[in-house]
């Protein structure tokens, strides 16, 4: 039996149904834990962004962003930083699934496996990341006068898309150097701190040379950089205006693209554990 | 006193064999380095000095604040939280030391591993990538020292009075989380409290985290006069004693609930 296009498609989007209201209901299984991590999460950006405001304050604006268009970044920073936490932060862990076997378990199911990795495990805890985004940035709005239309939560929405997507790509890229190298290194920490000290200044800030590297190379300044400061119409010498969180869009679904073809390489040379 | 020694020695030999851990703690903290020297450069772009302090001082303090970083990790909350959560707390109470001066001794341990494995290489990278960090007057180095110490010690004692909690909640990875973040932003290892509004740090001087990196970092950088720095010297050793007071009687309170519940 042969199934349409649509079909398939349907499919996939009940099991994500299912998937994420198991992922809810596991949440709940143990109420004090997700209480530390409601405390622990917010805690950490609100104090990061106060920091942020005390210091401009002192300094006046960090290479000609106010307090608040920061507020604006950081708070689109933190956003995409829980949307990819939410969804892709499996990736951190790949090595661990390739030394030990585990995509055995999805190699033998009828669904995409990189699919499988990512929906079967999402992590609900990520919303704890997402409330303190939300505020900041909001926060940040108000501060700045910026009008709400609707062509500005389209922008937003699409560059929050593009800046999860780039970051997920990210992940998986770095996750799936495990079936290469068999080793279960953990990256997640190191990949957060850089991505924390990108995303959430302004990296003009940075010697050219990083900026061009983290624009062409490594794209992290269209997670947060060049999106905002479209949005903000703060010139930052590459692109500017509307059309920038397109193309943040464009650049996410094109990272996302060569992470999924170069795991799918990868997981041709996976060989379940033992021997 | 013998046996702790050996616990040292056997915890050296074991910081020595995991070597990625350690690699990784360097690439961190280059990491942050680097990142932090271009922030201060960034702020400092229209101005010579922000509250007393210039540009060149202010790389100093980011590079001994990674340096530092190193004598201030611990491992004390999280072998507590094994020992409670695995129900060996007990069995492990029995041994003919104390379970406390076991962890101390561990930390010890790797730390001392950890001077060679990571305090010197990240000072060179610090130096040769950023800049070298002088002190600046170095017949503050007595001062500094004992500041480094007291410093240790506190911190110690905030991580296992945190690492305690586990023996009424079992789970603490999250709360192991809020301690980090609290010292991180608290104490002035990444943003000297001098730039906060006044009434925000006249708050976070009265809270012990300041007193881990902010004043030896301050002496270090020869913030403040030498009066000052001998006056909040004897508030660093104060803090001291009063954690040690908390300590020994939770380390009591908590050992005899396990007395109870062990039989």
């Amino acid at each position: 039996m042969k199934r349409t296009v649509f079909q398939e498609l349907r499919h996939y989007l009940d099991v994500t149904a299912q998937v994420i209201r198991m992922a809810v209901l596991t949440v709940f299984e143990y109420p004090s834990n997700i209480a530390g991590w409601l405390i622990s999460n917010p805690l950490q950006f609100i104090m990061g962004f106060a920091i942020i405001k005390f210091v401009v304050e002192s300094f006046g604006e960090i290479n000609g962003w106010n307090y608040g268009q920061l507020a604006v970044l950081y708070g689109i920073s933190v956003i995409s930083h829980a949307l990819s936490m939410i969804f892709f932060v499996q990736g951190w862990f790949m090595g661990y699934f390739v030394i030990e076997g585990e995509f055995d378990r999805y190699l033998t199911r009828p669904l995409g496996v990189l699919y499988q990795f990512f929906f079967t495990n999402i992590n609900i805890f990520g919303i704890t990341d997402l409330i303190p985004g939300i505020l900041v940035f909001v926060y940040g709005c108000m501060k700045c006068g910026l009008q709400i239309t609707w062509f500005f939560v389209i922008q937003v929405i699409v560059m929050l898309i593009g800046a999860t997507l780039i970051r997920g790509g990210i992940y998986i890229l770095l996750g799936s150097t495990s079936f290469h190298t068999r080793s279960a290194v953990d990256f997640g920490q190191y990949t957060q701190e850089i991505m924390d000290k990108t995303t959430m200044y302004p990296i003009s800030m940075y010697p050219e040379g990083m900026q061009f590297i983290l624009t062409y190379l490594i794209p992290i300044g269209w997670v947060s950089f060049y999106p905002v400061s479209g949005l903000l119409g703060i010139e930052n010498g590459v692109c500017n205006g509307f059309v920038v969180s397109f193309i943040t869009l464009a650049v996410g679904v094109l990272v996302m693209l060569i992470a999924g073809a170069y795991f799918t390489a990868g997981l041709k040379k996976y060989e379940s554990a033992g021997n | 006193m013998k046996k702790y020694l050996y616990i040292i020695k056997t915890q050296i030999i074991k910081s020595m064999t995991y070597e990625f851990n350690v690699y990784g703690n360097i690439v961190m903290q280059t990491i942050i380095m680097i990142t932090s020297s271009y922030f201060w450069k960034a702020l400092y772009r229209n101005q010579n000095s922000a509250a007393g302090v210039n540009a060149e001082d202010m790389l100093t303090y980011i590079i001994m604040s990674s340096v530092l970083s190193v004598l201030l990790i611990t491992n004390v909350e999280r072998r507590i939280e094994q020992s409670v959560g695995k129900g060996t707390v007990a069995t492990d109470m029995m041994k003919p030391v104390n379970l406390f001066g076991v962890y101390f001794a561990e930390d010890i341990g790797s730390i001392l591993a950890l001077v060679f494995q990571n305090m010197l290489p990240i000072l060179l990278i610090g130096s040769l990538l950023i800049k070298v960090p002088v002190m600046k007057d170095s017949g503050d180095l007595p001062l500094f020292l004992l500041s480094v110490l007291l410093s240790f010690l506190i911190n110690w004692l905030i991580a296992a009075l945190f690492g305690m909690i586990a023996f009424t909640a079992v789970n603490i990875s999250a709360l192991i989380q809020v301690k980090k973040h609290l010292i991180r932003l608290l104490s002035g290892s990444i943003i000297p409290i001098w730039f906060f509004p006044e009434s925000v740090s006249k708050v976070l001087s009265a809270l012990p985290f300041i007193y881990i990196y902010q004043l030896p970092l301050s002496i270090y950088i020869g913030r403040g006069s030498r009066a000052e720095h001998l006056a909040q010297l004897q508030i660093q050793f104060v803090w001291l004693l009063i954690l040690a007071g908390v300590f020994v009687a939770v380390q009591r309170q908590v050992t005899r609930k396990v007395m109870v519940q062990g039989g």
